[in-house]
């Protein structure tokens, strides 16, 4: 399933909505998008990937990506499937991250 | 064993998840297993694309096939690139894997994930084709999910 994206900036907190499949193929495009958030020099950002049902590495690479841009950037994971939070676990990324389940744990 | 060839290009990634869902759903794995033996073969796929094709400038195939052997399902994936045997890749330690994302160096967690998502991953490069097989043991795997 192709990769799906929406994005929208609210005060400080960008949010890019993910859905289908992110791997090496649309991983650039992921990027793009992230590239063009983060020049609004956003505190948060959030990623909506409840209907993102599958992340390579490629996917994970655009996050180191991403805070070595911006190293004070926060980074949630909005709704992850539990697949995808394997892969965090796994590689350690679940800790450098926000992993939440509701908007309202976004903060801070 | 009967093979699938794809163009050895980045969009030939999406068909071989697809068809490397269906036979491990076919072999009875769950969601779970499915799932990690998705994500090795594309990561593997992926540096096959990458490093053993685009880099290399050569152009070539990527044929897939499957088969049950011993109690085992067996993806196969041959290519006609720069051979890479990914058991020789430098992988992250636990203290890479503890680094800050901001400190972190961008490579190895493709191989690191594919290893991880399968019993083995076997590697022969031959004068006909680099080979990679990805080994899922069966009953390990119903064992470990009754």
């Amino acid at each position: 399933m192709p990769l799906e994206m929406s994005s929208s900036t609210e005060g400080n907190t960008a949010r890019l909505s993910l859905g289908g499949e992110l791997d090496g193929s649309s991983a650039p495009s992921f990027r793009d998008a992230v590239d063009k958030l983060l020049q609004g020099r956003p505190e948060r950002l959030v990623l909506a990937v409840e209907k993102l049902t599958f992340m390579a590495s490629a996917g994970l690479r655009i996050l180191i990506f991403a805070k070595q841009k911006q190293p004070t950037l926060k980074i949630y994971l909005l709704k992850p499937q539990e697949t995808v939070v394997d892969t965090l676990k796994k590689t350690g990324f679940y800790q450098s991250v926000y992993v939440v389940d509701r908007d309202e744990d976004i903060n801070g | 064993m009967e093979q699938h060839k794809f163009p050895g290009t980045l969009d030939a990634l999406e068909p071989i998840r697809k068809y490397v869902e269906h036979v491990a759903q076919s072999a009875g794995l769950d969601h779970k297993a499915t799932y990690k033996l998705c994500l090795a073969v594309d990561e593997i796929a992926t540096n096959v694309v990458l490093h053993g094709y685009e880099e290399a400038g050569l152009n070539g195939d990527l044929a897939i096939g499957a088969v049950l052997e011993n109690g085992n399902l067996v993806i196969q994936l041959e290519d006609h690139g720069k051979p890479y045997d990914p058991n020789f890749h430098s992988l992250p330690d636990p203290e890479d894997l503890a680094e800050r994302l901001e400190s972190r160096e961008i490579g190895g967690l493709g191989i690191y994930l594919a290893l991880d998502g399968v019993d083995d991953i076997q590697y022969a490069s031959t004068a006909k084709a680099n080979i990679h097989r990805f080994i899922v043991r069966l009953l390990h795997h119903s064992e470990s999910t009754a």
